[in-house]
């Protein structure tokens, strides 16, 4: 089934009550799109079911009221009634799988979008506290599991469980006595059920914790393949990862044994309750309490049976742990968005300007970053936010762009709380630059647009155009429509940045933030970033966060941020004048002139 | 075969690919062939059981219920039936997977081990993501089907034994009976092949939404910084879709076919009941066996469903079984030759020569990357190489370790040509420090110890010191001992070079590389480490590829290096006095007689 263990689940993944019943409603809202579909599926399941039983009925009839007695019209209407349930079995069936797959299947798309735009939906607080792998298997692996009990375990399981229900209410009706007597082993199989299922639950969390561990090994020896032939260290990376591995088969082995005897336990049981109908059952013939078509029907109603519930222990938990995947994802789903559009909220004014207000942050809360900024920048003015690392610069932009919500203060821009603006004004208005240009798979063209979706080609190209680095992309073989490979590995890092800030021309937002590149790229580039950086700053509030004086030196003002304060605010030239940190930090950096 | 795996596992795969999956599966099955057997044998003890059961019965019906014979001993064999039947249902599933878990855990190690050996220029082409799934999701899918072998061979042993009773006792019945069962088997087959495509199409989709969302998150700054929410939810909705269209392609073959292979036995119960029947009034057969004909017909649905879903489950395996053997097919372009030369152990050492190199990137053929180039480094030297974006300087740098091989021309290291030495002595020859770092989910002493795990811990903490690297590891509360990489402490971009600094001093080489390798360092620490460089490139030959003035300024001579070609050679000052082209690339780092940083 493509998974590591078919089954099993860790104690405490395991739901109480409460929780089941929770995603059990929770799916059930979900499909209401398709419930008459659901509804039609798992009629069509019973009908289904009913149609495995109706064969020994008929054979019991044709025995007890045909061949006992030489009638050969009853025989000939069994075998006539059977040739019509072989139909309805078939038809039942068919539309049973298919209707099941398109409830499934659309489930799971609605699934994953939902899942995925509520992850998108959520703050940057939410992407710090969760772990990005974690977020990842959410999308892929929980959904799998799922998309494995859509596919197969789903119908197998309904199916199972209405035959074994179907069974127990037609043999007690057949006769209750032998019933109670042939199932005599079944305390049995119920005991080494439980003992099976919470063995095999801590095998599980074994083997999940050990598939984990070569998982990240063969992760990690994949993608750091280069630095580990540049230092010739194959061979022991092999080794390693042969140690992980054979771990991983030890563990797996340790689980098989539980299988090894369980299963047997439930194969006897099985065969245990066909002798004990056969015999039980013969002498209440001999007394002529029951027919002889009743123990051939007991007999071939019990065989029928024991697959389906050989089959029920087993999915039984790949339905558990599926349920335990769906009550994560919908936890996913319910996890609140910190920031988020109010429902009041207005689109934000159209002005440039912005006013932090005694703004404190913290991004855990006793340890602030910010404490009491308080600063207009006007419409269109240059901004450069400098300072050491760690000293707040950055957090503040972040703070603008409303990644974060202060802890307390105000931002406004154009007089109107951010908090109470719509967020997708302010994405709209705001764009910030982040410092290294991050690709997407796809094209270059298709990397832009992702500032604006319904951009045009000739809306990208003159965006390009405009930042003046149109042939940087035309002169490639492809021009812009050259596939980026994964994480834009065929361009240089200048050329990525040229992709960003191209976003940022298309997207023509009326505040920017750029978080300049503390690394260099290489200078032919940096040249045309530099020139492009400058357009792309024309008309707009422009905030940078510098790591260059050069940089702040071309800014209408500087503001220095130091130990999470406003240090100081002024021109270049007055700050420069005022003899404090930046005309200190300016001197080191004259003084750098010379070396 | 292409170099882009993902591509050739896109294009259909033709009967001559398939054929490499069965191929990779019997010679996986003959590696294990003893316990291989083991589990046929348990296996028959299993069909042997289940075949004897419906036998009892009838007799238990005839001998026991209608001439009053004894129920008791009737009873008693029927259960003894099932007592072997389930000793050696436990056993088979023990050695069944035992086979199974072995032999993917070896496949496995094989591919790991293989991709470790495979080349730069193969690992530049195919993505982790899908490296990944091949040797995982595939080799589940190819250890499923190996489990499925005993299970196959007890369930055809009690269709066939099971027909043989029959015969035996009703040849005419028998036939009405089994009349259908071929049925199943033509069933079968369609399905496996209609299902292989539907499921490879699955998996495909599955791995492009998966891109999607990891993309996504990883990129989620920008994705927030552009408010491109809609345009990434817009992608996964397109996946979404695709990945609904396929799965239901592959639903609606199972709704075809797994009710025909369901239903078709019926024929054999309804043909039982119709002509046994009559048998039975004409007084030509007894009810037992009736009875017990039915019981046979209804023991193969479950053995012949399963038979079907073992086919169809064999496909998937041997698609799967194609994917590995693509992977394991490539071969290694970079290896060691069958009689290596050895590095001159005389001093001076780390003379480089390139002479008349050119070189394109495969795939990119058109796109020269290196134009007949020459340049000497003699030993001990150092060189910054500088250029514009796509002027060649990281390929240079990439053919002395040999990470790809030169088209034409020749390097050689202390007068032997590289590709005459086993990879591993050059490579211990010469380190490298990528601009990408990347670090080992291990602690921070042992990624600086990668290069030599027995370095004495002084070296170590040496190596830290002349990186810039020991003062910040001493500020952690677990100092050497901080787990670093994914899931451990991230450090910045600065600190992460600077560890990878110190693993290539540790390395003590040749030949030092250090491609853009300051890129990161916060540059109040790059003083500090330039210092620390100028201390390890003073014993060594060093070539570095850097854009800050200071630091080239480091290099005892500069190589211009322009499309390829090497367009001046000189000295920093010599340079920029004399070489416009020269004064233009740097010219970019803004105004760089004025280059500076914040030194906060």
């Amino acid at each position: 089934m493509g998974m590591w263990m078919a089954g099993g689940m860790a104690e405490d993944d395991k739901l109480d009550r409460e929780a089941t019943g929770k995603v059990l409603r929770r799916t059930i809202a979900m499909i209401r799109p398709y419930r008459r579909r659901a509804v039609g599926a798992f009629a069509l399941l019973l009908v289904f079911s009913l149609t495995t039983l109706a064969g020994p009925l008929l054979v019991r009839r044709a025995i007890d009221d045909g061949l006992q007695v030489g009638n050969r019209t009853v025989l000939n209407q069994s075998i006539v009634a059977y040739v019509v349930v072989a139909v309805l079995a078939y038809v039942s069936f068919r539309a049973a799988i298919a209707s099941l797959a398109l409830v499934g299947e659309g489930f799971l798309r609605d699934l994953r979008n939902r899942v995925f735009q509520q992850m998108l939906r959520q703050s940057m607080p939410f992407y710090d506290s969760n772990n990005a792998g974690v977020l990842v298997s959410r999308m892929t692996s929980d959904v799998d599991s799922l998309q494995i009990l859509v596919q197969l375990g789903l119908l197998m399981f309904v199916n199972a469980t209405l035959l074994l229900i179907v069974s127990l209410i037609t043999l007690t009706i057949l006769n209750p006595l032998l019933l109670v007597l042939s199932m005599l082993t079944m305390p049995f199989v119920a005991a080494a059920s439980v003992k099976f299922h919470r063995e095999s639950n801590r095998a599980y969390l074994a083997v999940r914790d050990r598939v984990g561990t070569t998982l990240t090994s063969l992760q990690e020896g994949i993608s750091g393949v280069r630095v580990v032939q540049a230092f010739a260290r194959e061979e022991v990376q092999i080794d390693r990862f042969a140690t992980t591995n054979r771990d991983l088969y030890l563990t797996h082995m340790r689980s098989v044994k539980l299988g090894a005897w369980y299963l047997p336990v439930v194969e006897m049981a099985g065969a245990a309750s066909t002798a004990l109908a056969v015999g039980v059952g013969g002498w209440m013939v001999r007394d002529g309490r029951i027919s002889l078509g009743t123990v051939a029907a007991f007999v071939l109603i019990l065989m029928a049976m024991f697959g389906p519930v050989q089959q029920l222990s087993q999915l039984f938990n790949m339905v558990q742990s599926s349920a335990a995947s769906l009550h994560k994802l919908y936890g996913l789903l319910d996890e609140p968005v910190v920031i988020d559009s109010t429902a009041d909220a207005s689109p934000l004014p159209a002005s440039g300007e912005i006013v932090l207000d005694d703004v404190s942050f913290g991004y855990v809360p006793d340890e602030p970053v910010l404490s009491g900024v308080s600063m207009t920048i006007a419409e269109g003015e240059r901004v450069a936010f400098v300072g050491p690392t760690g000293a707040g610069k950055s957090t503040v932009a972040k703070l603008i762009a409303r990644f974060y919500d202060p802890t307390s203060g105000t931002i406004r821009i154009g007089d109107m709380d951010l908090r109470d603006a719509a967020v997708d004004s302010l994405r709209e208005h705001i764009t910030v630059v982040p410092q290294e240009g991050f690709l997407f798979a796809g094209t270059i063209a298709e990397n832009i647009r992702l500032a604006r979706p319904e951009a045009s080609d000739g809306e990208i190209r003159a965006a390009l155009d405009r930042v003046g680095v149109l042939d940087v992309f035309e002169r490639l073989p492809q021009g812009l429509d050259t596939e980026v490979q994964e994480r834009g590995s065929r361009l240089s890092a200048g050329e990525k940045q040229l992709v960003s800030l191209a976003r940022a021309a298309l997207a023509d937002p009326q505040i920017l933030i750029l978080d300049e590149a503390t690394s260099s790229v290489d200078p032919g580039t940096e040249s045309i970033v530099e020139q492009a950086m400058e357009t792309l700053m024309q008309g707009r509030t422009v905030i940078v966060i510098a790591h260059r004086l050069s940089t702040s030196e071309r800014c209408d003002r500087v503001a220095v941020i130091d130990a999470g304060e406003l240090a100081e605010l002024g021109t270049h030239d007055d700050l420069v004048a005022a003899g404090g940190h930046y005309a200190e930090l300016f001197e080191a950096w004259t003084a750098g002139l010379t070396t | 075969m292409s170099e882009d795996l993902a591509e050739a596992a896109a294009t259909d795969i033709s009967a001559a690919a398939a054929g490499s999956g069965w191929k990779l599966l019997w010679a996986s099955i003959k590696e294990e062939r003893r316990f291989i057997i083991v589990g046929q044998i348990v296996a028959l003890g299993w069909s042997l059981g289940r075949i004897a059961m419906p036998l009892l019965v009838q007799l238990g019906i005839d001998r026991g219920i209608e001439q009053g014979g004894s129920l008791l001993m009737w009873s008693l064999l029927i259960a003894c039936a099932g007592l072997v039947s389930a000793v050696s249902l436990g056993l088979r599933r023990y050695v069944a997977f035992r086979n199974a878990r072995l032999i993917e855990s070896r496949l496995r190690d094989r591919l790991f081990a293989h991709m470790q050996r495979l080349h730069f220029s193969f690992h530049d082409a195919n993505a982790t993501g899908d490296l990944m799934s091949r040797a995982n999701t595939d080799l589940q899918n190819f250890q499923d089907v190996i489990t499925m072998i005993p299970l196959s061979t007890g369930q055809l042993v009690l269709v066939t034994g099971s027909a043989i009773i029959m015969l035996v006792i009703e040849p005419l019945l028998a036939v009405a009976a089994l009349i259908a069962l071929p049925l199943v088997n033509v069933l079968a087959k369609r399905f496996a092949k209609l299902l292989h495509p539907a499921i490879m199409g699955v998996q495909r989709e599955s791995a492009e939404l998966a891109t999607v969302v990891e993309e996504s998150v990883a990129g989620v700054r920008v994705v927030k910084g552009f408010g491109a929410e809609d345009v990434r939810a817009a992608a996964l909705s397109t996946e979404a879709n695709d990945l609904r269209h396929e799965s239901l392609t592959a639903s609606f073959v199972r709704s075809r076919y797994v009710p025909a292979m369901e239903v078709a036995p019926n024929i054999g119960l309804i043909a039982v009941l119709a002509y046994g029947g009559h048998l039975v009034l004409e007084g030509d057969l007894t009810v037992g066996t009736l009875v017990s004909f039915n019981i046979y017909v209804m023991l193969l649905i479950q053995p012949l469903r399963s038979l079907g879903m073992t086919v169809a489950n064999a496909q998937r395996a041997a698609g799967a079984g194609v994917r590995i053997s693509q992977l394991l097919a490539v071969a290694p372009q970079i290896t060691a030759p069958s009689q290596p030369e050895h590095l001159p152990a005389a001093n001076p050492r780390g003379r480089v020569e390139f002479s008349d190199v050119s070189f394109a990137y495969p795939g990119h053929e058109d796109d020269t990357v290196l134009d007949g180039l020459d340049l000497v480094i003699e030993a001990g030297e150092s060189v910054a190489l500088v250029g514009p974006t796509g002027s060649g300087k990281t390929t240079l740098a990439s053919l002395l370790p040999r990470f790809y091989d030169a088209d034409a021309g020749s390097i050689r290291l202390d007068g032997v040509d590289v590709r005459n030495l086993d990879p591993r002595e050059l490579r211990g020859a010469v380190a490298i420090v990528f601009e990408e770092t990347f670090l080992f989910q291990a602690s921070i002493y042992e990624n600086i110890a990668f290069a030599d795990p027995s370095a004495p811990e002084a070296d170590v903490r040496r190596a830290a010191a002349l990186s810039g690297a020991d003062e910040f590891i001493r500020d952690l509360s677990d100092g050497y001992n901080t787990l670093v990489g994914e899931r451990g402490l991230s450090l910045s971009g600065g600190q992460r070079q600077r560890l990878s600094i110190a693993r290539a001093i540790l390395a003590d080489p040749r030949v030092l590389i250090l491609d853009d390798a300051t890129s990161a360092v916060d540059p109040t620490k790059e003083h500090e480490i330039r210092d620390a460089l100028g201390e390890a490139m003073a014993s060594r030959t060093t070539i570095v590829i850097a854009h800050r003035p200071a630091t080239i300024a480091l290099a005892d001579r500069v190589v211009l290096l322009d499309e390829g070609r090497i367009v001046a050679v000189g000295t920093h000052t010599d340079l920029l006095a004399s070489n416009e082209r020269y004064r233009e690339v740097l010219a970019a780092d803004s105004a760089d007689a004025t280059e500076g940083e914040v030194n906060a």
